[in-house]
Protein backbone atom coordinates (compact mmCIF):
# COMPACT_ATOMS: atom_id res chain seq x y z
CA UNK A 1 0.00 0.00 0.00
CA UNK A 2 2.53 2.17 1.16
CA UNK A 3 5.15 1.15 -2.19
CA UNK A 4 1.87 1.86 -4.41
CA UNK A 5 1.19 5.40 -2.98
CA UNK A 6 5.38 6.51 -3.39
CA UNK A 7 5.01 4.55 -6.14
CA UNK A 8 2.45 7.23 -7.90
CA UNK A 9 3.87 10.06 -6.16
CA UNK A 10 7.42 9.89 -7.62
CA UNK A 11 5.83 9.09 -11.00
CA UNK A 12 3.70 12.04 -11.18
CA UNK A 13 6.57 14.24 -10.07
CA UNK A 14 9.33 12.99 -12.32
CA UNK A 15 6.55 12.75 -15.68
CA UNK A 16 5.47 16.15 -14.82
CA UNK A 17 9.16 17.21 -15.24
CA UNK A 18 9.71 15.69 -18.36
CA UNK A 19 6.98 16.95 -20.17
CA UNK A 20 7.60 20.37 -18.80
CA UNK A 21 11.10 20.68 -19.63
CA UNK A 22 11.39 22.21 -22.79
CA UNK A 23 8.22 24.86 -21.92
CA UNK A 24 9.00 28.25 -21.07
CA UNK A 25 5.91 28.07 -18.96
CA UNK A 26 5.57 26.66 -15.82
CA UNK A 27 4.54 23.13 -15.34
CA UNK A 28 1.43 22.67 -12.78
CA UNK A 29 3.32 22.74 -9.62
CA UNK A 30 4.63 25.91 -10.56
CA UNK A 31 1.59 27.55 -11.23
CA UNK A 32 -0.06 30.38 -9.60
CA UNK A 33 3.05 30.78 -7.73
CA UNK A 34 3.76 27.29 -6.87
CA UNK A 35 0.79 27.66 -4.75
CA UNK A 36 0.45 23.34 -5.53
CA UNK A 37 3.76 23.06 -3.80
CA UNK A 38 1.20 23.85 -0.69
CA UNK A 39 -1.44 21.58 -1.10
CA UNK A 40 1.12 18.73 -1.90
CA UNK A 41 2.55 19.54 1.18
CA UNK A 42 -0.68 19.47 3.59
CA UNK A 43 -2.07 16.65 0.86
CA UNK A 44 1.53 14.85 2.28
CA UNK A 45 0.62 15.82 6.28
CA UNK A 46 -3.00 14.31 6.05
CA UNK A 47 -1.89 10.84 4.29
CA UNK A 48 0.84 10.77 7.18
CA UNK A 49 -1.95 11.28 9.53
CA UNK A 50 -3.95 8.82 8.03
CA UNK A 51 -0.95 5.92 7.93
CA UNK A 52 -0.51 6.52 11.55
CA UNK A 53 -4.17 5.86 12.56
CA UNK A 54 -4.27 2.89 10.12
CA UNK A 55 -1.50 1.76 12.43
CA UNK A 56 -2.73 2.76 15.76
CA UNK A 57 -5.95 0.78 14.49
CA UNK A 58 -3.74 -2.28 13.92
CA UNK A 59 -2.44 -2.23 17.00
CA UNK A 60 -6.25 -1.87 18.85
CA UNK A 61 -7.40 -4.89 17.22
CA UNK A 62 -4.98 -6.99 18.28
CA UNK A 63 -5.34 -5.99 21.51
CA UNK A 64 -9.00 -6.46 21.54
CA UNK A 65 -8.69 -9.94 19.65
CA UNK A 66 -5.97 -10.51 22.26
CA UNK A 67 -8.68 -9.80 25.16
CA UNK A 68 -11.82 -11.70 23.25
CA UNK A 69 -9.74 -15.27 22.71
CA UNK A 70 -9.14 -14.97 26.22
CA UNK A 71 -12.63 -14.61 27.59
CA UNK A 72 -13.40 -17.38 25.14
CA UNK A 73 -11.08 -19.66 26.89
CA UNK A 74 -12.35 -18.91 30.45
CA UNK B 1 -18.28 15.81 22.95
CA UNK B 2 -17.85 16.30 26.72
CA UNK B 3 -15.23 14.07 27.91
CA UNK B 4 -12.74 15.03 25.48
CA UNK B 5 -10.09 16.96 27.16
CA UNK B 6 -10.35 21.07 26.66
CA UNK B 7 -6.51 20.40 25.19
CA UNK B 8 -7.77 18.15 22.40
CA UNK B 9 -10.29 20.91 21.13
CA UNK B 10 -7.76 23.45 21.68
CA UNK B 11 -5.53 21.72 18.99
CA UNK B 12 -8.14 20.77 16.53
CA UNK B 13 -9.22 24.76 16.54
CA UNK B 14 -5.66 25.81 16.64
CA UNK B 15 -5.24 24.06 13.42
CA UNK B 16 -7.87 24.80 12.04
CA UNK B 17 -7.09 28.38 12.21
CA UNK B 18 -3.49 27.31 11.47
CA UNK B 19 -5.32 25.95 7.93
CA UNK B 20 -7.51 29.10 6.99
CA UNK B 21 -4.88 31.85 8.28
CA UNK B 22 -2.34 30.26 6.45
CA UNK B 23 -4.19 29.80 3.14
CA UNK B 24 -6.22 32.77 2.98
CA UNK B 25 -3.96 35.60 4.47
CA UNK B 26 -2.55 36.82 0.81
CA UNK B 27 0.86 37.36 -0.19
CA UNK B 28 2.62 40.70 -0.44
CA UNK B 29 3.50 42.84 -3.67
CA UNK B 30 6.46 41.13 -5.29
CA UNK B 31 9.14 41.04 -8.06
CA UNK B 32 9.58 37.73 -9.82
CA UNK B 33 12.01 38.94 -12.29
CA UNK B 34 14.53 41.55 -14.22
CA UNK B 35 15.95 41.88 -17.29
CA UNK B 36 19.10 42.65 -17.97
CA UNK B 37 20.61 41.18 -15.08
CA UNK B 38 23.87 43.15 -15.66
CA UNK B 39 24.67 46.75 -16.78
CA UNK B 40 27.82 49.26 -17.21
CA UNK B 41 28.48 52.49 -15.25
CA UNK B 42 27.80 55.79 -17.80
CA UNK B 43 25.22 53.52 -19.55
CA UNK B 44 20.92 54.69 -20.15
CA UNK B 45 19.62 50.65 -18.81
CA UNK B 46 16.51 49.95 -19.65
CA UNK B 47 15.09 46.79 -17.76
CA UNK B 48 12.12 45.24 -17.71
CA UNK B 49 10.70 43.70 -14.79
CA UNK B 50 8.03 41.29 -13.77
CA UNK B 51 5.49 42.08 -10.36
CA UNK B 52 3.46 39.32 -8.43
CA UNK B 53 0.68 39.89 -6.85
CA UNK B 54 0.53 43.52 -8.52
CA UNK B 55 -1.71 45.88 -10.01
CA UNK B 56 0.59 48.15 -12.02
CA UNK B 57 -2.45 49.49 -14.29
CA UNK B 58 -4.51 51.14 -11.69
CA UNK B 59 -1.03 52.51 -10.34
CA UNK B 60 0.33 54.65 -12.93
CA UNK B 61 1.28 57.46 -11.47
CA UNK B 62 1.96 55.62 -7.80
CA UNK B 63 5.11 53.97 -8.69
CA UNK B 64 8.52 54.81 -7.51
CA UNK B 65 11.73 52.66 -7.88
CA UNK B 66 15.30 52.27 -6.96
CA UNK B 67 18.52 51.05 -7.46
CA UNK B 68 20.19 50.58 -4.34
CA UNK B 69 23.46 49.57 -2.39
CA UNK B 70 22.61 50.67 1.48
CA UNK B 71 20.90 52.90 3.35
CA UNK B 72 22.86 55.78 1.79
CA UNK B 73 23.33 55.24 -1.65
CA UNK B 74 20.69 54.72 -4.05
CA UNK B 75 19.56 56.28 -7.28
CA UNK B 76 15.57 56.60 -8.63
CA UNK B 77 14.52 55.44 -12.12
CA UNK B 78 14.28 58.11 -14.40
CA UNK B 79 10.97 56.88 -15.99
CA UNK B 80 8.43 53.63 -15.05
CA UNK B 81 6.30 52.90 -17.66
CA UNK B 82 3.67 50.86 -17.28
CA UNK B 83 2.81 47.65 -19.86
CA UNK B 84 0.53 45.62 -18.20
CA UNK B 85 -0.48 44.41 -14.61
CA UNK B 86 2.75 42.63 -14.10
CA UNK B 87 5.28 44.42 -16.02
CA UNK B 88 7.07 47.75 -15.87
CA UNK B 89 9.65 49.39 -18.07
CA UNK B 90 12.25 51.51 -16.13
CA UNK B 91 14.54 53.55 -17.55
CA UNK B 92 17.43 54.45 -15.13
CA UNK B 93 20.83 56.64 -16.00
CA UNK B 94 23.75 54.74 -14.52
CA UNK B 95 26.18 57.21 -13.28
CA UNK B 96 29.68 56.87 -14.42
CA UNK B 97 31.53 55.81 -11.42
CA UNK B 98 30.24 53.60 -8.82
CA UNK B 99 30.65 54.12 -5.40
CA UNK B 100 32.40 51.23 -3.64
CA UNK B 101 36.17 50.83 -5.11
CA UNK B 102 35.68 47.59 -6.49
CA UNK B 103 35.04 46.65 -10.31
CA UNK B 104 31.61 45.11 -9.73
CA UNK B 105 29.11 45.82 -7.60
CA UNK B 106 25.52 44.60 -6.90
CA UNK B 107 22.20 46.56 -6.15
CA UNK B 108 18.67 45.91 -4.88
CA UNK B 109 15.85 47.22 -6.93
CA UNK B 110 12.96 48.47 -4.52
CA UNK B 111 9.57 49.53 -6.08
CA UNK B 112 6.94 51.23 -4.14
CA UNK B 113 3.72 51.18 -5.54
CA UNK B 114 0.97 52.84 -3.19
CA UNK B 115 -1.91 50.79 -3.81
CA UNK B 116 0.32 47.50 -3.89
CA UNK B 117 3.06 48.75 -1.47
CA UNK B 118 6.70 47.99 -1.49
CA UNK B 119 8.75 44.96 -3.19
CA UNK B 120 12.55 44.25 -2.81
CA UNK B 121 14.69 42.25 -4.79
CA UNK B 122 17.86 41.78 -3.69
CA UNK B 123 20.82 41.44 -5.86
CA UNK B 124 19.01 42.53 -8.75
CA UNK B 125 21.53 44.32 -10.96
CA UNK B 126 25.04 43.76 -11.29
CA UNK B 127 26.64 46.97 -12.38
CA UNK B 128 30.82 47.15 -13.78
CA UNK B 129 32.84 49.61 -13.66
CA UNK B 130 36.18 50.31 -16.04
CA UNK B 131 37.61 52.67 -13.90
CA UNK B 132 37.42 53.44 -10.19
CA UNK B 133 36.42 56.64 -8.79
CA UNK B 134 34.69 56.24 -4.85
CA UNK B 135 34.41 59.70 -4.33
CA UNK B 136 32.89 61.20 -7.78
CA UNK B 137 30.78 57.43 -7.48
CA UNK B 138 29.14 58.39 -3.64
CA UNK B 139 27.99 61.77 -4.94
CA UNK B 140 26.40 60.50 -8.18
CA UNK B 141 24.60 57.93 -6.02
CA UNK B 142 23.89 60.24 -3.47
CA UNK B 143 21.25 61.60 -5.38
CA UNK B 144 17.74 60.39 -4.47
CA UNK B 145 16.54 59.55 -1.10
CA UNK B 146 14.72 56.34 -0.44
CA UNK B 147 11.59 58.15 1.52
CA UNK B 148 7.77 57.70 2.10
CA UNK B 149 7.64 54.38 1.53
CA UNK B 150 3.83 52.58 1.47
CA UNK B 151 3.27 50.09 4.91
CA UNK B 152 0.81 47.80 4.04
CA UNK B 153 -0.49 44.94 5.94
CA UNK B 154 -0.42 41.05 5.05
CA UNK B 155 2.27 38.63 4.39
CA UNK B 156 5.37 39.87 3.40
CA UNK B 157 6.40 38.59 -0.43
CA UNK B 158 9.49 36.01 0.61
CA UNK B 159 12.46 37.67 0.50
CA UNK B 160 14.19 34.65 -1.90
CA UNK B 161 12.06 34.94 -5.42
CA UNK B 162 12.45 30.99 -5.56
CA UNK B 163 9.70 30.60 -2.85
CA UNK B 164 6.54 32.66 -3.81
CA UNK B 165 3.68 31.32 -2.22
CA UNK B 166 5.32 28.05 -0.54
CA UNK B 167 5.91 30.66 2.14
CA UNK B 168 3.12 28.88 3.45
CA UNK B 169 4.81 25.78 3.98
CA UNK B 170 6.37 27.56 7.13
CA UNK B 171 3.08 26.51 9.11
CA UNK B 172 3.14 23.07 8.19
CA UNK B 173 6.79 22.17 7.50
CA UNK B 174 8.73 24.48 10.00
CA UNK B 175 5.87 23.68 12.47
CA UNK B 176 6.01 20.16 12.75
CA UNK B 177 9.67 20.14 12.95
CA UNK B 178 9.04 22.43 16.15
CA UNK B 179 6.28 20.48 17.70
CA UNK B 180 8.44 17.41 17.01
CA UNK B 181 11.22 18.91 19.36
CA UNK B 182 7.97 19.44 22.00
CA UNK B 183 6.74 16.04 21.86
CA UNK B 184 10.65 14.50 22.38
CA UNK B 185 11.31 16.95 25.59
CA UNK B 186 7.73 15.16 26.68
CA UNK B 187 9.22 11.94 26.28
CA UNK B 188 12.34 12.74 27.72
CA UNK B 189 10.59 13.78 30.86
CA UNK B 190 8.65 10.85 31.24
CA UNK B 191 12.06 8.77 30.29
CA UNK B 192 13.86 10.30 33.27
CA UNK B 193 10.45 9.95 35.43
CA UNK B 194 10.98 5.72 34.61
CA UNK B 195 14.23 6.17 35.60
CA UNK B 196 13.80 7.44 38.74
CA UNK B 197 10.52 5.75 39.62
CA UNK B 198 10.06 2.60 37.19
CA UNK B 199 6.04 2.70 37.00
CA UNK B 200 4.97 0.68 33.45
CA UNK B 201 2.77 3.99 32.96
CA UNK B 202 6.52 6.39 32.23
CA UNK B 203 7.92 3.81 30.53
CA UNK B 204 4.20 3.88 27.79
CA UNK B 205 4.02 7.36 28.35
CA UNK B 206 7.57 7.87 26.89
CA UNK B 207 7.01 5.78 23.98
CA UNK B 208 3.85 7.20 22.84
CA UNK B 209 5.33 10.44 22.48
CA UNK B 210 8.57 9.38 21.11
CA UNK B 211 6.35 7.00 18.27
CA UNK B 212 4.70 10.57 17.43
CA UNK B 213 7.55 12.43 17.80
CA UNK B 214 9.33 10.25 15.25
CA UNK B 215 6.04 10.21 13.11
CA UNK B 216 6.07 13.83 12.86
CA UNK B 217 9.74 13.71 12.26
CA UNK B 218 9.39 11.84 9.18
CA UNK B 219 6.46 13.95 7.89
CA UNK B 220 8.67 17.13 8.50
CA UNK B 221 11.28 14.97 6.34
CA UNK B 222 9.07 14.21 3.49
CA UNK B 223 7.09 17.96 3.49
CA UNK B 224 10.35 19.23 3.03
CA UNK B 225 11.33 16.97 0.13
CA UNK B 226 8.46 17.97 -1.48
CA UNK B 227 9.08 21.60 -1.03
CA UNK B 228 12.46 21.10 -2.17
CA UNK B 229 12.14 19.84 -5.31
CA UNK B 230 10.13 22.91 -6.47
CA UNK B 231 12.38 25.72 -4.87
CA UNK B 232 15.86 24.16 -4.56
CA UNK B 233 15.62 21.95 -7.74
CA UNK B 234 15.96 18.54 -6.63
CA UNK B 235 14.16 17.11 -3.24
CA UNK B 236 17.47 15.75 -1.55
CA UNK B 237 20.62 17.84 -2.30
CA UNK B 238 22.39 16.50 0.72
CA UNK B 239 22.49 19.74 2.46
CA UNK B 240 23.62 19.70 6.43
CA UNK B 241 20.45 19.72 7.90
CA UNK B 242 18.71 17.30 5.84
CA UNK B 243 21.38 14.88 6.44
CA UNK B 244 21.45 15.66 10.29
CA UNK B 245 17.75 15.33 10.77
CA UNK B 246 18.13 12.15 9.26
CA UNK B 247 20.67 10.96 10.95
CA UNK B 248 18.88 12.24 14.60
CA UNK B 249 15.53 10.18 13.04
CA UNK B 250 17.64 6.90 12.29
CA UNK B 251 18.67 7.08 15.88
CA UNK B 252 15.50 7.56 17.26
CA UNK B 253 14.30 4.58 14.96
CA UNK B 254 16.81 2.39 17.04
CA UNK B 255 14.87 3.12 19.86
CA UNK B 256 11.89 0.87 18.95
CA UNK B 257 13.82 -1.75 17.96
CA UNK B 258 16.31 -1.81 20.87
CA UNK B 259 12.95 -1.68 22.50
CA UNK B 260 11.74 -4.76 20.54
CA UNK B 261 14.94 -6.52 21.60
CA UNK B 262 13.66 -6.95 24.97
CA UNK B 263 11.08 -9.58 26.73
CA UNK B 264 10.90 -8.71 30.35
CA UNK B 265 9.25 -4.78 30.92
CA UNK B 266 11.43 -4.00 33.54
CA UNK B 267 14.43 -4.52 31.38
CA UNK B 268 13.03 -3.20 28.48
CA UNK B 269 11.53 -0.07 30.03
CA UNK B 270 14.40 0.89 31.87
CA UNK B 271 17.53 0.12 29.08
CA UNK B 272 14.52 1.91 26.37
CA UNK B 273 14.39 4.87 28.60
CA UNK B 274 18.16 5.46 29.11
CA UNK B 275 18.87 5.31 25.42
CA UNK B 276 15.66 8.09 25.08
CA UNK B 277 17.55 10.17 27.10
CA UNK B 278 20.89 9.60 24.92
CA UNK B 279 19.17 10.42 21.84
CA UNK B 280 17.57 13.45 22.69
CA UNK B 281 21.34 14.65 23.81
CA UNK B 282 22.39 13.47 20.78
CA UNK B 283 19.50 15.60 18.88
CA UNK B 284 20.63 18.79 20.14
CA UNK B 285 23.77 19.25 18.60
CA UNK B 286 22.46 16.91 15.24
CA UNK B 287 19.14 19.60 14.41
CA UNK B 288 20.75 22.92 16.68
CA UNK B 289 24.45 23.18 16.84
CA UNK B 290 25.91 21.16 13.79
CA UNK B 291 23.35 23.44 10.83
CA UNK B 292 24.63 26.35 12.54
CA UNK B 293 28.47 25.58 11.53
CA UNK B 294 28.23 24.99 7.83
CA UNK B 295 26.81 26.17 5.08
CA UNK B 296 23.13 25.39 4.42
CA UNK B 297 20.36 26.18 2.20
CA UNK B 298 18.24 26.43 4.77
CA UNK B 299 17.51 30.45 5.48
CA UNK B 300 20.52 32.21 7.29
CA UNK B 301 23.17 29.66 5.83
CA UNK B 302 25.77 29.63 7.87
CA UNK B 303 25.68 31.21 11.21
CA UNK B 304 22.38 31.04 11.54
CA UNK B 305 19.55 28.40 10.19
CA UNK B 306 16.36 29.51 12.24
CA UNK B 307 14.20 32.18 10.55
CA UNK B 308 14.87 35.63 10.75
CA UNK B 309 12.84 38.96 10.62
CA UNK B 310 13.72 38.77 6.70
CA UNK B 311 11.87 35.28 6.18
CA UNK B 312 9.03 35.33 9.23
CA UNK B 313 7.05 38.99 9.31
CA UNK B 314 4.68 39.76 12.47
CA UNK B 315 1.85 38.51 9.87
CA UNK B 316 3.07 35.19 9.72
CA UNK B 317 4.21 34.58 13.70
CA UNK B 318 0.81 35.03 14.49
CA UNK B 319 0.03 32.07 12.46
CA UNK B 320 3.53 30.36 12.76
CA UNK B 321 3.52 30.04 16.74
CA UNK B 322 -0.18 28.85 16.78
CA UNK B 323 0.54 26.50 14.31
CA UNK B 324 3.22 25.23 16.76
CA UNK B 325 1.48 25.01 19.89
CA UNK B 326 -1.57 22.85 17.58
CA UNK B 327 0.35 20.11 15.65
CA UNK B 328 2.01 19.57 19.19
CA UNK B 329 -1.53 18.88 20.90
CA UNK B 330 -2.49 16.99 18.01
CA UNK B 331 0.71 15.20 18.31
CA UNK B 332 -0.05 14.87 22.34
CA UNK B 333 -3.99 13.51 21.43
CA UNK B 334 -1.91 10.66 19.39
CA UNK B 335 -0.15 9.27 22.19
CA UNK B 336 -2.63 10.07 24.57
CA UNK B 337 -4.49 6.94 23.01
CA UNK B 338 -1.34 4.83 22.63
CA UNK B 339 -0.23 4.76 26.24
CA UNK B 340 -4.15 4.91 27.29
CA UNK B 341 -4.49 1.54 25.42
CA UNK B 342 -0.89 0.30 27.15
CA UNK B 343 -2.84 0.93 30.19
CA UNK B 344 -5.54 -1.07 29.24
CA UNK B 345 -3.61 -4.16 28.04
CA UNK B 346 -1.33 -3.64 31.63
CA UNK B 347 -4.89 -3.69 34.08
CA UNK B 348 -5.95 -7.02 31.51
CA UNK B 349 -2.74 -8.69 32.31
CA UNK B 350 -2.97 -8.32 35.59
CA UNK B 351 -6.16 -9.51 35.76
CA UNK B 352 -5.38 -12.35 34.39
CA UNK B 353 -3.07 -13.72 37.31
Amino acid sequence: MKKIIFLTLTLNLLLSDVLFAQDRTPDFMRSVGKMYVVVAVIVAVFLGIVLFLTYLDKRLTRLENQIHDNDQKQ
Amino acid sequence: MKNISWWKWLGVILIVYTFLAGMLVPLGHGIVEINPRSVKTGEQAQFTLVGYNSHYEQDKDGLRAWLKLDDEHAIGAKEIRVKGDRILELDFDIPAYLPVSKRVQDFSLILDSETDGTAVLPTAVLVTQDSIDEEKGVSAWKNSAITGLTVTTGMTFPFRAIIYETIRNTYFHVALWLSMMLLFIAAVVYSIRYVRDPQPIWDSKARAFTSVGLFFGILGLVTGMIWAAYTWGKPWSNDVKQITTAIALLVYLAYFILRSAFEDPEQKGRISAVYNIFAFVLLIPLIYVIPRMVDSLHPGAGGNPAFGSEDLDSTMRMVFYPAIIGWALIGAWIANLQYRMDAIREKWIENLD
